[in-house]
């Protein structure tokens, strides 16, 4: 059978691989059916990634659905240790034509296209050489603590505060429990358990953008209730940011969501691993595509920078608790930092009256000796945040004067951080263990 | 049974075909599972895939004439010469572990070849020898299954895995390895286009793996299983776990009340065993990052000479069901038949890669 077509505004190329299966009888068919389709999506989304024109992207991807895939695109299909050579492109060479006249006539209507997107393109002309991630926001004055936010109505469904930030509650949801322990530089995990956020990370949701158009105003509105869904479902994040700038609140602040997954933080002499216990997720609704946001608008930031007030206020966070998801993502396995790329440059730190955590010495780098690879290098369009360099040189400066090399001590390092999360799993597990074993915890909440 | 179209490639129920059969005849892909306690192949044989199964054990006796005469007298005892001893190794194994009041050697501990038993090897590459014939055409395709990465034993692992690789290798094959949860979805999982999670309990290690779509995107490993229980036991009532294992293997039935303490003991370290693979597999799902989205509740299938006793799958579900699981889970089911499925599994990886 022939693998599925790869234009025509279908709504997802999964469900249509699935679907097609459905009629396939020997397994070892449909094993080929299934291998080959995903390798034809994988080799596409590798093709529309090198498109330079983010509108070009945009309708490639509107029009093949090929990156909702992207989880199956997988270089060890049969997990094993030692992978199969990589196949050469499935895409057949009549397909590919007409991909590469599908783009060449995309990059035409590019043109056109442009016309209604400067809506949502930054205002400022972009320097060279630097992919613009955001609208403009005047910046606040510098790492003010914001002061006196208070809840001026509530209903049913919403929440009003006076400095104009509005939350929407429809989705807002229960989590687990907050549970979780600091670590301090020279000493490891201390013994004090902690409960209530004390951070932001700010993430992009990653999810279907649609033109920002009024005639699109149905699609954008569905595309965006549909993420409360499947977030709320999930525990995922506790804020949303839309396309027009409404706040949701998914999961109660005070709770634990799922957002920051493997990553590491430090403030001081005060380090984090995994930082979905202490801190709370804000996610504006866009998608990272080939390091690059689709763009956030004006309407997003300034409710982002009202709910970072909101909340520093409600919780006391410090300035330099407020950090973005790609500044903290790691690969724990592999010890590679940028395991999550969303808003790894471009996060208007100033405008929110932040300091550029750019700018900070990358803690994965400069304790635990982690490093990055080729791909995250692609991302970031050949160079690391500053903060990456800084934290480099630190441990060239440590190895030439303990007469060692780099590697040894990165080696050093990562094997601390293997021992840290290994102690701090082996906490969570037992403490999960004891609360199964505790009735009376579990009705408590704790 | 009336055959139909889709079932021609499952195994039929009823004796497995002979093992020298399969040897005789190379020529189709070959699907192997590289078992801690026994290794198994597929291969097409006619219409229906046919599997054989050799122990992977083997007991050295000690040698004299006589008993080398005695030995050779009965072509189904495999054996060689070591020095002073006869090894005997594959299915009789056992028979000798009881007549001389010892336990079996293994090959393999935990799911990946012995580093401790000086024969590991040797014996192994025999076991191999009497299950995988002489491939017909050069570059005959080969998957064999392998343990995901127990933690700590990365290194082990690769070992293992390219022992073995260059082992088939060097025979004419090109051979490739499979995870083991994975090749448990190809063979059981293709009703719901190999999506949902593939367990494989057996002697050295439990395998568990999530896919999608056929791709893997959680593998796990626990190095409790079959081994562990029969050791625990026997060392709880004073038993070898060789005799455990037999009286285990007898017709173990965890839905009933234990007549003894032997039973009992069976009882508390299956439950533990099955605690600890659930646990793991619980926070790996919940710790992985990268699941593709879907709402679909995902089926498990359970597979393995450990998952065999009456009463199994009901443990399984019970410990599950009673831990919030971060996926939802549609059926438990058993494996059609959960010694073979492994292989069977991996033969349709070769049979893919053909």
């Amino acid at each position: 059978m022939r693998p599925p077509r790869v234009f025509g505004l279908r709504p997802d190329p999964i469900a249509e691989i699935e679907e097609r299966c459905r009629t396939i009888r020997d397994p070892v068919k449909k094993l080929r059916y299934v291998r080959r389709s995903l390798q034809r999506y994988e080799s596409l989304d590798e093709r529309f990634q090198a498109v330079p024109l983010a509108p070009v992207r945009w309708a490639l991807y509107r029009m093949s659905r090929v990156d909702r895939a992207r989880a199956l695109f997988s270089p060890n299909p049969n997990g094993a240790l030692n992978a199969p050579p990589h196949r050469p492109s499935a895409v057949a060479p009549r397909v590919r034509q007409a991909a590469n006249w599908a783009a060449a006539l995309l990059v035409v209507a590019a043109g056109l296209a442009l016309a209604s997107y400067p809506r949502s393109q930054p205002n400022d002309a972009p320097a060279p050489g630097v992919t613009p991630v955001a609208e403009h926001l005047p910046a606040t004055q510098a790492t003010l603590p914001p002061r006196g936010v208070w809840l001026v109505d509530s209903g049913e469904d919403f929440e009003l505060y006076s400095n104009g930030l509005r939350i929407d509650t429809t989705y807002a949801i229960a989590g687990e429990p907050r549970r979780y322990r600091v670590f301090s530089i020279d000493g490891g995990m201390e013994p004090e358990v902690f409960d209530r956020p004390i951070g932001l990370v700010y993430h992009t949701s990653e999810s279907d953008i649609w033109p920002l158009e009024e005639s699109y105003n149905e699609k954008l509105q569905d595309s965006s209730q549909n993420l409360l869904r499947y977030l709320r479902r999930r525990h995922v994040y506790h804020y949303l940011i839309d396309r027009f700038g409404q706040a949701f609140r998914v999961v109660e602040e005070a709770d634990r969501a799922d957002h920051a997954g493997m990553s590491i933080w430090r403030s001081g002499e005060r380090i984090w691993l995994n930082l979905n216990g202490p801190t709370i997720g804000v996610s504006f609704e866009t998608r990272w595509e080939g390091g690059r946001a689709l763009p956030i608008t004006q309407a997003q930031l300034e409710s982002g920078r009202r709910l970072t007030d909101y909340l520093r206020d409600k919780w006391s966070i410090a300035p330099d608790m407020c950090v973005t998801h790609g500044l903290i993502s790691v690969n724990a396995r592999r010890h590679l930092i940028g395991h999550h790329v969303d808003w790894a440059r471009g996060f208007p730190f100033e405008a929110y009256g932040l300091p550029d955590l750019y700018q900070r010495r990358a803690p994965a780098v400069e304790l635990f000796g982690f490093g990055y690879d080729e791909p995250f290098l692609e991302v970031m369009g050949g160079e690391p945040w500053a903060g990456v360099r800084e934290a480099e040189d630190r441990l060239e400066t440590e190895a030439l004067s303990t007469g060692r090399t780099v590697e040894d001590v990165r080696r050093e390092r990562s094997e601390l951080y293997d021992r840290w999360l290994a102690e701090q799993t082996r906490d969570a597990e037992e403490s999960a263990e004891r609360a199964r074993a505790d009735p009376a915890r579990i009705a408590r909440g704790r | 049974m009336t055959e139909t179209n889709d079932q021609l490639w499952k195994a039929q129920p009823g004796e497995p075909e002979p093992l020298e059969e399969l040897v005789k005849t190379g020529g189709h892909p070959v699907g192997l599972d590289v078992g801690t306690s026994k290794v198994v192949s597929a291969r097409r044989g006619g219409k229906d895939v046919a599997c054989a199964v050799q122990l992977n054990a083997f007991i050295p006796v000690p040698y004299s004439p006589v008993t080398e005469r005695t030995i050779q007298q009965q072509s189904e005892i495999h054996h060689f010469r070591d020095g002073d001893n006869i090894v005997i190794f594959g299915s009789a194994t056992e028979r000798f572990a009881n007549m001389f009041n010892a336990e079996t050697h293994r090959t393999m501990a935990d799911g990946l070849i012995n580093p401790s038993e000086k024969l590991a090897w040797p014996v192994l590459e025999q076991i191999l020898r009497t299950l995988v014939p002489k491939p017909r055409a050069a570059n005959e395709v080969l998957a064999f299954s392998v343990p995901a990465a127990p933690p700590g034993k990365e290194a082990q692992l690769t070992y293992h895995e390219a022992t073995l690789r260059k082992h088939l290798q060097a025979g004419g094959y090109r051979a490739m390895a499979i995870n083991e949860g994975l090749a448990v979805i190809f063979s059981e999982l293709e009703d719901h286009n190999f999506t949902g999670i593939g367990v494989s309990c057996g002697g050295g290690m439990c395998n568990a793996t999530l896919a999608f779509l056929s791709i893997p995107s959680i593998m796990v490993s626990v190095p409790k299983a079959g081994d562990f229980i029969d050791r625990a036991v026997g060392e709880a009532v004073g038993e070898h776990a060789t005799r455990v294992k037999a009286i285990k293997e007898e017709g173990l039935d965890l839905t009933r009340a234990p007549r003894d303490k032997l039973e009992k003991a069976l009882h508390i370290y299956y439950e533990d065993v099955v605690e600890t693979l659930v646990d793991t597999m619980r926070r790996e799902t919940s710790r992985a990052e990268n699941l593709p989205k879907t709402d679909r509740a995902l089926p498990i299938v359970l597979a393995g000479g450990t998952a065999k006793p009456r009463g199994f799958r009901e443990l399984f579900e019970r410990t599950l069901r009673g831990r919030k699981f971060p996926v939802e889970i549609s059926e438990i089911r058993m494996a059609a038949d959960p010694l073979t499925s492994t292989a069977r599994g991996a033969h349709i990886a070769a049979m893919f890669e053909k």
